[in-house]
């Protein structure tokens, strides 16, 4: 199951090297998104980019932490037709998501959500794309763009 | 790593000094809510100044210790929410609903002293 | 390649611009710029030593001559400078080595053009002469052997050719980013949070909001609520052109981040035509503090703030001074 809006796909990648974070306990989710705070202040991001990307980051780790009990953050720096961006992955081996559309329904107007933080997360990137398979995993893609 | 709470009167004030890790954060609604009891306090501040993100679980534990320290007697004001990070929360839909917020530590202390000296 | 660095504080290098490496062979080879042509060029190089003063000094008569041209060079200084550098291009010409080094600095005078308004068709029409001047001299040396004047000649322009695409591409990208960047300006501009009393701001909003500006007006109204201790603030919205339910949110948010900063915000402005809309839109305005005009607005926040507006009595503009 995947969604993933439509996107423009080619992507120039700056070779650069990875940032990866294990995601295992809570104090992780502070160390993965400082490091996004951290590559976002170096890709150019103002303070109010980092702190979206860095909230971003968190609402994804905890997710891992809450649901997969372990899995992974990796963080990018990413190019487009001169344009800046990050990229981060977040991939975990739990058990999946049963219902994507349900997770991913907003309930931010009615003040109503899972709590998964996932349509939250999706609000605050440029790119979004969530693949999970019941019983073997959830992968969650994202990208910004320095405006 | 535990946030030092000090006593100012019959306020409580939580300097939160660097991030916090959701365990930390648990334990600080356990603490304030223990020291509220024992202390018989009558109002409580939260500094989040040095918070450079506030992300669902730290907004949902804010909103716990306001309304457990609220069912032992004392009202919560959340303090010194920086701009970036008032952005991300509405982005986010956090809004901190029925917690009383103010600017900095200063301003906090002088909403409480209004509201414990007309109640 | 160049390495990483940032774009906002010096010239665009190659990556920002996808200007790598793939991207110049690419070029290279739609020019059908082959080794043979900088062997050709290489072989060029100490009959363009002997050439190179005549042809500056030719080069920069022209620009002299001409009033557009002449405008950059009225300090001597930067004329020799100039002069120098030139020579150095000239010469680099023939040096037989195109690669990264070489691309790097062709982007760097594109950039150096747009910041000094040199505007494309003086630095064309600079390089037309330039060919020019070097056929000329192409001709001569190889009076014995015109095809190998032809052959010359023809490596030259591919190369000459070459660098005009990458300054130009830097040229125009130099120039899409200050134009952003003075959009960016009137858009704040357009925004602007006043200090009307202490703790207290007027945000007046005007015209068309869309989510790139409704970002810029909270960005704004946070910082100034932080520098400004303000306590209440006037969001006055008479001035906007259309609410419909994505402004009305985007308002809300503004709203629900001041509060977060301990700030009360007063909307005012907001007729109870387009209220009604918005309610039977779903929107929930209960927690917005609403009132009719901008007057009644600054009203309330002054009581807020424990202000009491009282008239002295005196007529305006007598010269008694209230007692």
């Amino acid at each position: 199951m995947r969604y993933a809006p439509p996107g423009d796909e080619e992507q120039l990648m700056t070779g650069q090297a990875e940032i990866r974070v294990a995601i295992a306990s809570d104090g992780d989710i502070v160390i993965a998104r400082q490091k996004g705070r951290e590559l976002a202040a170096a890709r150019d991001f103002d303070k109010t980019e980092q702190t979206l990307i860095a909230t971003a980051i968190s609402e994804i780790a905890r997710n891992i932490v809450e649901y997969a009990n372990s899995g992974e953050i990796t963080l990018q720096p990413v190019e487009h037709h001169g344009r800046a961006g990050i990229l981060i992955v977040a991939h975990d081996q739990g058990p999946g998501i049963p219902d994507i559309d349900l997770a991913m329904k907003d309930g931010y107007s009615t003040g109503k959500s899972l709590g998964m933080g996932l349509p939250g997360a999706r609000r605050l990137m440029d790119e979004f794309d969530l693949v999970s398979t019941p019983g073997k995993g959830t992968t969650i893609t994202m990208k910004k763009w320095v405006r | 790593m535990p946030v030092p709470i000090l006593k100012q009167g019959d306020i409580l004030i939580a300097s939160i000094q660097a991030a916090l890790s959701d365990q930390d954060l648990v334990r600080l609604q356990e603490e304030l809510s223990e020291r509220v009891g024992r202390s018989r306090a009558r109002g409580v501040v939260i500094d989040l100044s040095a918070l450079d993100v506030l992300d669902s679980f730290a907004t949902r534990t804010m909103r716990n210790i306001a309304y457990t320290t609220r069912l032992r007697g004392a009202e919560t004001v959340v303090v010194g929410i920086q701009p970036e990070v008032a952005f991300a929360m509405v982005q986010l839909g956090l809004t901190l609903e029925g917690v009383a917020t103010a600017l900095d530590l200063e301003e906090g202390c002088a909403m409480l002293r209004r509201e414990t000296k007309s109640s | 390649m160049a390495e990483s660095n940032r774009a906002s504080t010096r010239a665009p290098l190659p990556h920002e611009l996808e200007i790598n490496e793939r991207d110049v062979a690419r070029r290279k080879e739609f020019l059908e710029f082959r080794e043979e042509d900088a062997a050709t060029l290489r072989k060029l190089n100490d009959v363009a030593q002997k050439y190179a003063d005549p042809v500056i000094e030719d080069l920069y008569r022209h620009f002299l001559s001409h009033e557009e041209t002449q405008a950059f060079f009225r300090d001597p200084h930067v004329l020799e400078r100039v002069k120098r550098l030139q020579k150095e291009y000239f010469l680099r010409l023939t040096q037989g080595d195109y690669g990264a080094d070489y691309v790097a600095n062709r982007l760097r005078i594109g950039t150096v053009h747009e910041r000094i308004n040199l505007a494309p068709k003086w630095y064309l029409g600079a390089y037309n002469f330039y060919l020019r001047a070097v056929a000329k001299w192409l001709q001569e040396t190889f009076a014995k052997k015109p095809e190998d004047a032809f052959a010359a000649f023809l490596s030259l322009m591919k190369l000459v050719f070459l660098d005009i695409g990458l300054a130009m591409d830097t040229y125009i990208f130099a120039r899409d980013s200050t134009m952003r960047k003075q959009q960016e300006a009137i858009r704040e501009l357009s925004t602007p949070v006043l200090q009307i009393r202490e703790r207290l701001l007027l945000l007046p909003i005007i015209g068309v909001i869309d989510s790139q500006r409704a970002r810029l007006i909270t960005g704004g109204l946070l910082e100034a609520i932080r520098a400004n201790r303000a306590k209440v603030v006037v969001m006055d919205v008479t001035g906007v052109a259309t609410i419909d339910s994505k402004v009305a949110n985007h308002l809300l948010q503004t709203v629900m981040a001041a509060r977060l900063m301990g700030a009360t915000v007063i909307v005012s402005g907001l007729s109870p035509e387009v209220a009604q809309a918005l309610v039977a839109l779903g929107i929930d305005l209960t927690k917005l503090n609403t009132v009719g005009d901008l007057q009644g607005g600054i009203e309330q926040a002054e009581r807020i703030l424990g202000y009491r507006v009282v008239q002295t009595g005196t007529e305006p503009g007598s010269s008694q001074l209230p007692a």
